[in-house]
């Protein structure tokens, strides 16, 4: 039998807020953002924006879908 | 699930009608852009002299700001809120990670107009000025976005 789902401990919880939000070096961020972008991230990229802008074609319905998905996920994080 | 019934479209409005020079950066300007990206706040960049127009703008949202604009002149930034948030950030310049500096007086001129329906459009940055807006806090998402942003503009760009 699966056992349920059993959330993250809160400190765990606001552990990983902190990483997430921590304002990295310069050098880190220039590494991240200045490694060379394969053909198949570069792909799965505009893919993924050619999905989401067919799919939504205005930007009233994009907005709107950002909404929906924040509530989404705002319903199934974890608590603070 | 829905969002909440706050109608953005109408702030978007709002804020056009008040005349205050107020570019959307952060990642809702990024899904305007067609990328897929979670947000809860909205972020703006707003002109200095403009916080009193924006302010009353949005009033009708119940939108409160926590600072006076003589405090937010000072500190460059301040916050409406009430179910919502609005991040607003009001310095001439802002500092990216890396040492330089970006200037609102640079940007605007440059920005693009969003239109959402008949007299509603939002104004945000080009994407190589959202790139350097993305730099000014340089946490990992705002590295990720960068990426993003560079793969829009390179499919832009033809290359």
């Amino acid at each position: 039998m699966i056992p349920p789902f059993q959330p993250p401990a809160p400190e765990a919880v606001a552990h990983v807020r902190e990483l997430a939000n921590r304002r990295l070096s310069a050098e880190d961020f220039d590494a991240y953002v200045s490694a060379p972008m394969g053909k198949a991230e570069r792909d799965e990229i505009l893919s993924l924006v050619a999905w989401f802008t067919r799919r939504y074609a205005t930007p009233a319905e994009r907005l709107a879908w950002a909404r929906r998905a924040y509530a989404r996920w705002t319903a199934s994080a974890p608590r603070r | 699930m829905q969002g909440s019934a706050f109608d953005e479209i109408e702030l978007f409005r709002a804020i056009a009608q008040s005349g205050a020079r107020a570019l959307l950066i952060g990642r809702r300007a990024l899904v305007v852009l067609g990328i897929p990206v979670l947000t809860g706040d909205y972020d703006f960049w707003l002109h200095i002299d403009d916080i009193a127009a924006f302010n009353a703008a949005v009033a009708k949202f119940d939108l409160r700001p926590n600072r006076s604009p003589e405090e937010a002149r000072a500190h460059g930034r301040y916050v409406l809120e009430d179910d919502e948030r609005v991040d607003v950030l009001v310095a001439r310049t802002a500092p990216t990670v890396d040492g330089g500096r970006v200037a609102f007086d640079e940007l605007w001129p440059r920005r693009q107009s969003v239109a959402f329906s008949p007299g509603v459009s939002v104004a945000i940055p080009t994407v190589d000025d959202l790139i350097a807006t993305k730099r000014f806090a340089a946490r990992p998402h705002d590295a990720e976005d960068v990426r993003l942003l560079e793969a829009l503009r390179s499919k832009e760009r033809g290359s």
